[in-house]
């Protein structure tokens, strides 16, 4: 269904963005993407193998911009492109999760710098992969094989760092996308542990987010992004069910999207247009399977309280509004 | 303590039954037994599958892989990883069996499912496995099922299963091909979303009974309104399928046999041993994990060590696996698969649905070369983990005698046995250096180097070509 409403909440789909690309316009196996000023987002394709691994700029209503950075170990290169984030001058940083590296582009795509040396130590990576910077525009990355965050100045300098690996509170196993939320608190995916956790801005635990001890509801499997709105909901890419939870700030599950992209994106649909096979192929097919995400990896919640959702395996960005001033029809009709 | 025969023994059934093991791996296997052994091969589920969400995380292409060669590296991560052995063998041999390519139905993903089909039935009841088949969409456009209509035949799929996947030429008329397909009218593929660009989607078995022929039909002697399931059952109840089936599993299992297309006119290399496999095949209505345990019990088995000619898939699986290299998601899956392909064996895009050709005829002179030059650059690479593991274990016994060395490093790489020729080479090259010793850093490096040497020269011997 388009429209959602659950608990005092409606989440309402709106459009979709992307489509599969090699390189140019469309995005392979995209595994996070910020959003930036005038409608610009960068997208983070990982593609596979030595093929298709780039950051591309588009904007919200579908224009592509441009890509930067492609296969290699060298100087804005990548070869396991995992989560990408903006400091507040728009700079564009890149994790990269088998080159144990942060890469620091300009917000034109021009290489910066690269930052990070592989190993267990403090300050060291091992697989880094979700971002996000505080209000002192320092650095949190989960530093993912090292089961724990990290916290750098944004020149690579280290600062702190909180957890390690388990499954207790404050612990984490093979943890993925984190995201701030206004008060600066932090929100962990903890994938392997499927739950997120919650942190005050020093790193002591306050929350998780996980299935509901009796009932079940709300689970995760492999939990990946998760993002905060301005009312505190938090969404998480449920990446393993292919769904995105939806929670109350108190942990309280809400409900769940399914992914509902019934109009394929302008670049999708151009696709189709120009060969009249697939066109009459669609004609005799379910399509509904289309519609749903598959892989959501990230999530991004704008400040209209729109929410983006990325899907690694279709390649696009569902979008929904939450809709703040929504007037029930009436049931009758 | 094991000894070096049963170390040996146990080498060789895990170079058939998968895709070898390390010296420690094997040393702990003899200790569990030979025939625990051989039960655990048998029942896989004993062991965690290979983790898929792990997988998926760190490889998304793979996932629904959008062209080749990704759907061939996911497959060899699988081969090289997996803790059930025998079950990724039996995707290979059923691969092999059942050749299915890429070149015709151009979806990576439904090849895929394809094997993954075959890894959770390919122990199972023969019955089971051909209905299976029969049913699967990949199979179906490869064979033109979906072509195949009441009053008007497609005979391909209904020829093949007679003559290329149960029974062999000479069991079976063209009336038996033609009642045989009218049986499998209405099994087809409906269409799907087509590829890009959201990805691949899958296609689903679909029985039409508009499309159906449900008329009265003779096959093989037997009358009635038969389906595809009856023409099954009729079918794994000949004797030929018995043979066939046997005959089969000795080629890819036991020793290398006269290529397929003449067994109809060439006996089995060991009638015996064929008819081991086809009694244990009545006995047990069909059952594959039934004739593999007869098989990997048998005499005829334990005496067969390094008399088949290794598949570029073996070759290229099982020396990864000794260097250990790919024992985790990485970049480069897809090179070993490329690998696999340029020594003569393309994973899921057999040459034809005729398959490979096996034995001897793996190897000709490029293939050789590669193959060699493929399995000397990983084993002579001492920085590789596996390849570390085994200095580590040479420098765990001391000072050694050229003797000593060239046997240790036999003993880490099978245990390998080779002839009198391969063996005066690598004595000559461990002469040449003298003792190995381990007393100093100068001492250390020497060796490490030497040791590396002498593995490439093994991995470049006659000898290693053979599992």
């Amino acid at each position: 269904m388009l429209t959602t409403v659950a608990a005092g909440r409606v989440f309402d789909y709106n459009y979709c963005i992307g489509m599969y690309g090699m390189s140019g316009q469309g995005f392979w196996s995209p595994q996070d993407f910020a959003l930036a000023d005038d409608n610009v987002m960068y997208v983070i394709s990982r593609g596979a193998e030595e093929l298709g691994q780039r950051i591309s700029r588009v904007t919200q209503d579908h224009q592509f911009l441009g890509q930067f950075g492609a296969n290699g170990r060298g100087d804005g290169q990548f070869v396991w492109p995992r989560s990408i984030t903006l400091d507040n001058d728009g700079n564009v940083y890149a994790s990269d999760d088998f080159l144990n590296r942060i890469s620091v582009f300009d917000p034109e795509g021009g290489f910066i710098s690269c930052w990070g040396e592989a190993g267990d130590g403090k300050g060291e990576l091992n697989g880094p992969c979700g971002m996000a910077f505080d209000a002192d525009d320092n650095m949190l990355v989960v530093d993912s094989q090292n089961h724990r965050v990290q916290k750098f100045t944004h020149k690579g300098k280290h600062l702190s760092s909180f957890g390690s690996h388990g499954d207790g509170d404050g612990e984490f196993n093979l943890p993925w996308g984190l995201c701030l939320d206004a008060d600066g608190n932090v929100y962990v995916a903890d994938w392997k542990n499927n739950r997120v956790q919650k942190f005050d801005a020093d790193g002591n635990f306050l929350l998780k987010f996980e299935a509901a001890p009796r009932s079940g509801v709300g689970d995760l499997h492999g939990p990946t992004g998760v993002a905060v709105d301005s009312e505190g909901d938090v969404y998480v890419t449920d990446w393993g069910n292919h769904r995105l939870q939806v929670y109350a700030p108190d942990g309280r599950f809400i409900t769940s999207l399914v992914g509902d992209a019934q109009q394929p994106s302008p670049w999708t649909q151009t696709y189709i247009d120009a060969n009249p096979d697939i066109v009459k192929a669609r004609r005799r097919v379910n399509l509904e399977p289309e519609w749903r995400f598959r892989r959501p990896v990230s999530v991004r919640v704008d400040e209209n309280d729109r929410i983006f959702v990325l899907e690694a395996n279709r390649h696009r960005i569902q979008v929904y509004d939450k809709v703040k001033d929504y007037e029930e029809h009436p049931l009758n009709l | 303590m094991a000894n070096r025969e049963d170390i040996a023994l146990m080498g060789h059934l895990m170079r058939r039954a998968g895709f070898g093991a390390s010296h420690d791996e094997l040393r702990d296997m003899t200790e569990n037994g030979y025939e625990a052994t051989v039960d655990d091969l048998l029942n896989p589920e004993r062991f965690e599958p290979v983790d898929d969400d792990l997988l998926f995380r760190y490889m998304p292409g793979y996932e629904g892989a959008l062209g080749p060669p990704l759907n061939q590296a996911e497959w060899v991560y699988r081969m090289i990883n997996t803790e059930r052995p025998l079950e990724e063998k039996m995707a290979l041999f059923w691969h092999q069996l059942f050749a299915t390519g890429n070149s015709k139905v151009d979806n990576p993903p439904e090849l895929t499912q394809q094997i993954a089909m075959f890894r959770r039935v390919g122990l199972g009841k023969f019955r089971d496995i051909l209905v299976e088949l029969a049913q699967n969409p990949a199979m179906i456009f490869w064979l033109d099922n979906n072509g195949n209509h009441m009053g008007a035949i497609n005979e391909n799929w209904g020829r093949e299963l007679l003559e290329l996947f149960s029974m062999g030429v000479g069991n079976y008329s063209e009336d038996d091909i033609k009642e045989a397909s009218r049986a499998f009218t209405g099994w087809t593929i409906g269409p799907k979303i087509p590829r890009n660009p959201l990805g691949r989607f899958y296609w689903n078995f679909e029985y039409r009974p508009e499309d159906h022929d449900d008329g009265e039909k003779t096959f093989l002697g037997h009358t009635g309104n038969f389906d595809g399931q009856d023409i099954i059952d009729i079918v794994v109840n000949q004797p030929a399928t018995a043979r066939f089936l046997s005959r089969h599993l000795y080629n890819f299992f036991v020793a290398d046999e006269p290529q397929v297309p003449s067994w109809n006119i060439t006996p089995p290399n060991d009638p015996d041993a064929i008819d081991q496999l086809v009694a244990a095949y009545d006995e047990s209505d069909g059952d594959i994990r039934a004739m593999l345990r007869v098989l990997f019990n048998s005499d005829f088995f334990k005496e067969a060590q390094f008399s088949r000619v290794k598949s570029p898939a073996e070759l290229v699986i099982s020396t990864a696996r000794l260097a250990g290299n790919f024992s985790a998601p990485r970049p480069g899956f897809n090179s070993l698969a490329f690998e696999c392909a340029y020594q003569g064996q393309e994973l899921l895009n057999p040459p034809s649905v005729e398959s490979w050709h096996t034995g001897s005829e793996w190897i000709d002179g490029g293939a050789l070369v590669r193959r060699v030059n493929f399995a000397a650059g990983l084993l002579g690479d001492v920085s590789l983990p596996g390849v570390k593991s085994i200095v580590a274990n040479l420098r765990s016994r001391g000072a050694l005698s050229a003797e000593d060395m060239v046997d240790a490093c036999l003993e880490m790489v099978g245990p390998l046995e080779v002839g009198d020729i391969t063996r005066a080479e690598l004595l000559d090259e461990a002469r040449s250096g003298g003792e190995l010793r381990w007393d100093t850093e100068a001492d250390v490096a020497e060796s490490e180097k030497r040791v590396g040497v002498m593995l490439a020269l093994i991995a470049a011997s006659r000898d290693f070509q053979f599992a």
